[in-house]
């Protein structure tokens, strides 16, 4: 392995404030602004606008030499105040980078001061809320800019000030929160299974269709959809909160326990047999209503799946890489169909995750001793695949250059899916999207190995013009 | 609907930047080259991403950017910059750093850095690019870069490239400061100082300076001039190393075609080593054969000049038919163009009128005054030239300016595709060559693919409005227009501008005739379909 102690080379994570946009762009009528230099907003608006493929409008405070001097209070209100006056949104997500917060600038307060200047109320109906959030590029990973704008999120529509104890009107729902962002298609298949199996549940963020929305006539400023802020503030009434993700910590279902007595509960995201059970399981505990039928059938669909697969799948070595609880949940799936991950990773920094995937090898495969790596680059990664020889690699797009280079399928998933379309529909949730994962992670397989294609043998000369003659005859 | 002063519905401090040409030659008023405006989503990058497109695609050296991970992140191979050896600036190196670099600083750790990869990689060059948190923790790079240099015996070059200080045209600067670090006095020539050269005796050399080799169009180009007798020493920096561009100066000419980016490092060899320079385009028949010309009116040789109307009297033959085929076809559209740099914003109006096509928008993200003097002077009236534009004021431009197809890169891509217009990627992700005699085929083919596709005629219809029950009745359009009115009214979002005569007469009821279709549907389902049903 190649010693490096000082250096990234190829990034496997991305930065916080792109976890913030992420969440952000899931709420309704929401604005993303990042303090700090225009650059920083630019390049994520292009990221995210190759992989979704639409438009994605995130503002800056365009901070310039002087505001990084003086500070960047006067950037940013008036960077707040052009967003306002140009795309009148409900809520405006402020998201710093590593310049607002190395030149120490006190976001909550500047945002404070404007809001008194701009005569903007606390009134989560009437006015305009402002959601700061800290998410300076050198710490941690977009998962957890992720993480911490969705607990911003929930604590500022909880929060209702001057109430000492916040008055509860219990409304039955469920609420729903990812540790990590979800394609929206994944985000529409659970939605469609709440539907019919919670009375009411408030899913957080949905961008379902603000990061994959149907051509319209018109072009809206703000894409349409994504939770609703009547939902969002009712989720302290809420009769639980599901959190998707187990290896990360989810800082809103935790707030809303800890501050609201919502009960929490966490499953892994739904990818796989097992997890999609639990996580059925875990709605009927919670809901105590049975699974529909619609739901055991599509179970029943897989597990036929499954079997016709199994001899194509059996102990191919695979390498997994991604956020922490997307590799966490896939590796299961790739364990249950009895695949062998020889290497499972992550960019972002986690303990926990090692541990938890040494668990599920633990309880499904005690045979296999996959390398587990957290905090890796994909130089490491490349490394790491050298040493571990898989026969396909899983994860998103920017492991072309591996798979390339070692002449191996890559089967594209995850965020950033730049080179290939299609990102914002790959469904890899619940038994529908383990069934279509299964098939491209089989076909994926049975086209590198696939020796019928190829015309082994010309026909018999004879035959051939004979033939040739008939077809020509045909088509005439 | 309201009546709306100025060209676009915008911010108040954004109106000086959008002018509309109202007579020809009249010079219009437009400001340029500031900071962008804070909240109004400017589609500019920052200085760090100026200096990077410009340097990266030098192949062979290590592009180290001194900063956390972000930066270095989304700016990966994102170029289509292609090599013809080396591809080590296809890979992203970072410093990565953390909260302890930014509270300890990151001297210790970006020295670091650099002798693990030149132990690595041994590179002849290391570019270190300083991104925003340097420049607030004060970071000295100059030293670092100094005293790794002096160990590893190498340039090791410090890009001033702060996102904050300055806009990408600042970026740009930096890298040409860094590029001419690398470009090395020439050896004494014997001849030349006997005699001036003379293309008859040495073999005439020149650089072809703002070429970037995108999808490898530099490699359609230096072959024109070596037809012509024209070494091309460099191309900066598409397909450069650092050892070609250690031998620029050797250079008779310079040739610059992006001016945005290198008009400053072609002054600064003019005023540092005497090799003047020329403004020329490789994009469209007309800019090529004008560099071809006036390369050769340069040396002056009258075989020179031979050569290079042999060659285009071929060229052009060989891909005219192409050429007039597709200008056929889409001759009389509308295009919008909204360019990073002036430069190709400039060529591209050539190349659109080269195919019958009136340049209807255009805008520049880094344009300075002359710049936009000399886009004014080569459009027609009512064309609407706009400074650093937003995402907002494209999209109210294009439906306003009715354009047909824009040229731009890949955040303007979505906009247009969103509004139903076609598009055309000349950024740096494309994978197909656009310089060249080639390159203008394919970029005439692209236009044409796009413009031509059957998928607009079924946008534009966007929803499905049953209406199979008398395939002739005309009334179905009043309905639209009715509905397309109420809906403005109500959402006072900004609507497509319905050209009315490109809505097919036949709609699409009529072609799925036979098929149970219940009209009223769509209309009980929601309100909102209703809305978007125009």
């Amino acid at each position: 392995m190649t010693k490096r102690n000082y250096t990234t080379v190829n990034p496997c994570v991305m930065c916080q404030p792109m976890g913030s946009a992420l969440a952000f762009k899931g709420i309704e009528n929401t604005m993303v602004l990042y303090h700090g230099s225009q650059g920083c907003s630019t390049y994520m608006r292009l990221h995210l606008a190759h992989h979704f493929r639409e438009p994605v409008d995130i503002a800056s405070s365009s901070l310039s030499e002087k505001g990084a001097v003086y500070g960047g209070r006067e950037n940013l209100k008036k960077g707040l105040r052009n967003v306002i006056n140009r795309y009148n949104p409900k809520v405006i997500g402020v998201a710093t980078t590593c310049l607002a917060e190395t030149i120490g600038d006190d976001v909550p307060a500047i945002i404070r001061e404007f809001k008194e200047e701009e005569g903007i109320g606390d009134d989560l109906e009437k006015d305009i809320i402002i959601v700061p959030v800290s998410t300076p590029s050198y710490g941690e990973s977009h998962v957890s800019g992720y993480i911490k704008a969705l607990d911003a999120i929930v604590r500022t529509f909880a929060e209702k000030p001057g109430d000492e104890i916040a008055e509860k009107f219990p409304n039955e729902k469920l609420n729903v929160i990812p540790v990590e962002s979800l394609s929206p298609a994944d985000v529409r298949e659970l939605k469609e299974i709440f539907e019919v199996m919670a009375g009411g549940y408030i899913f957080l963020p949905d961008i379902s269709e603000t990061f994959d929305a149907p051509l319209r006539e018109d072009l809206p400023k703000i894409a349409q959809g994504g939770t609703p802020l009547s939902e969002i503030a009712d989720m302290p009434n809420s009769q639980a909160s599901l959190g998707l993700g187990i290896v990360s910590k989810n800082l809103a279902v935790n707030y809303l326990e800890e501050s609201h007595d919502v009960p929490g509960y966490s499953v892994p995201i739904p990818i796989g047999l097992s997890n999609t059970d639990s996580f059925f399981t875990e709605l009927v505990k919670i809901l105590g209503c049975p699974i529909p039928v619609k739901y055991l059938q599509e179970r029943g669909r897989l597990l036929d799946a499954m079997v016709d697969v199994h001899k194509y799948l059996y102990g191919v070595k695979a390498a997994i890489y991604g956020d922490p609880d997307f590799v966490f949940s896939l590796t299961t799936f790739m364990l249950e169909l009895g695949m062998n991950p020889v290497l499972v990773a992550t960019g972002s920094k986690s303990r926990d995750f090692e541990v938890k995937v040494r668990q599920i090898v633990e309880k499904i495969n005690p045979e296999f001793e996959p390398v587990i790596l957290n905090g890796i680059d994909f130089d490491t990664l490349n490394d790491a695949v050298s040493q571990c020889n898989p026969e396909i690699l899983i994860g998103n797009s920017n492991g072309r250059y591996i798979a390339k280079a070692r002449n191996i399928p890559l089967v594209r998933v995850g965020l950033p899916i730049h080179d290939r379309v299609g990102a914002q529909r790959i469904l890899t949730v619940g038994y529908r999207g383990a069934m279509e994962f299964l098939d491209r992670i089989t076909n994926a397989i049975l086209e590198a190995t696939d020796t019928f294609t190829a015309p082994v043998q010309a026909e018999p000369i004879a035959y051939a013009e004979k033939g040739n003659e008939e077809c020509v005859e045909g088509m005439r | 609907m309201k009546e709306k002063i100025g060209i676009v519905d915008t911010l108040e401090e954004r109106k000086p930047y959008i002018a509309r040409k109202q007579e020809k030659g009249q010079e219009i008023p437009l400001a340029c080259d500031n900071n962008s405006l804070a909240g109004a989503i400017s589609q500019r990058a920052c200085v760090y991403s100026g200096a990077r497109v410009v340097l990266n695609p030098v192949t062979d050296a290590i592009h180290l950017v001194h900063g956390p991970i972000g930066c270095a992140g989304y700016t990966w191979d994102i170029r289509g910059a292609k090599s013809s050896g080396i591809e080590t600036n296809r890979t992203s190196f970072s410093t990565d750093m953390k909260e302890l670099d930014v509270v300890f600083g990151g001297e210790k750790k970006l020295s670091n850095a650099i002798d693990e990869l030149v132990g690595l990689y041994h590179p002849p060059v290391v570019f270190v690019y300083s991104t925003c948190i340097v420049g607030i923790i004060g970071d000295d790079l100059e030293s670092v870069c100094k005293t790794a240099s002096q160990k590893h015996n190498i340039p090791v070059i410090p890009v001033k490239s702060e996102g904050f200080k300055g806009n990408k045209s600042d970026g740009y600067k930096a890298a040409c400061d860094a590029l001419k670090k690398l470009i090395k006095k020439p050896p004494e020539d014997p001849i030349a100082k006997k005699a001036p050269r003379s293309p008859e005796t040495i073999k005439p050399k020149i650089n072809i300076l703002g070429d970037f080799n995108v999808a490898g169009d530099v490699w359609l180009i230096k072959p024109l001039f070596e037809q012509m007798g024209i070494e091309v020493i460099v191309s900066m920096t598409g397909d450069s190393t650092a050892k070609t561009i250690s031998r620029a100066a050797e250079a008779d000419l310079n040739l610059v075609q992006c001016s945005g980016s290198m008009t400053y490092l072609a002054k600064w060899m003019q005023t540092e080593y005497g090799i003047p320079y020329l403004n020329a385009s490789f994009f469209g028949i007309e800019d090529i054969s004008l560099a071809l010309r006036k390369t050769a009116d340069y040396f002056g040789s009258e075989k020179m000049k031979q050569q290079a109307e042999q060659i285009l009297e071929t060229e052009i033959n060989r891909i005219m038919p192409e050429i007039s085929r597709v200008r056929e076809r889409v001759k009389g559209k509308k295009a919008a163009i909204y360019m990073g740099g002036p430069a190709k914003a400039l060529t591209l109006i050539k190349g659109f009128a080269e195919l019958g096509m009136e340049v209807v928008i255009i805008g520049t993200q880094t344009g300075k005054k002359e710049d936009y003097e000399q886009i004014s002077y080569s459009v027609r009236d009512g064309t609407v030239i706009v400074d650093d534009a937003n995402p907002l004021e494209l999209a109210e431009l294009l439906v306003k300016q009715k354009a047909d197809l824009m040229v731009a890169g890949v955040k303007e891509r979505f906009i247009a595709y969103k509004l139903g217009i076609a598009f055309c990627d000349f950024n740096h992700d494309r994978v197909v060559e656009f310089e060249g005699f080639d390159g203008f085929v394919n970029f005439v083919q692209e236009v044409d693919a796009s413009i031509s596709s059957p998928v607009w005629k079924a946008v534009r219809q966007r929803a499905l409005i049953p209406e199979a029950v008398e395939p002739e009745n005309k009334s179905g359009k009043i309905e639209k227009a009715a509905v397309a009115a109420e809906s403005e009214k109500k959402s006072g979002r900004m609507e497509k501008a319905v050209v009315k005569e490109m809505i097919p007469e036949e709609n699409h009821a009529t072609e799925c005739k036979g098929i149970l279709l219940k009209p009223k549907f769509l209309h009980q389902k929601s309100e909102a379909a209703v809305e978007s049903q125009v």
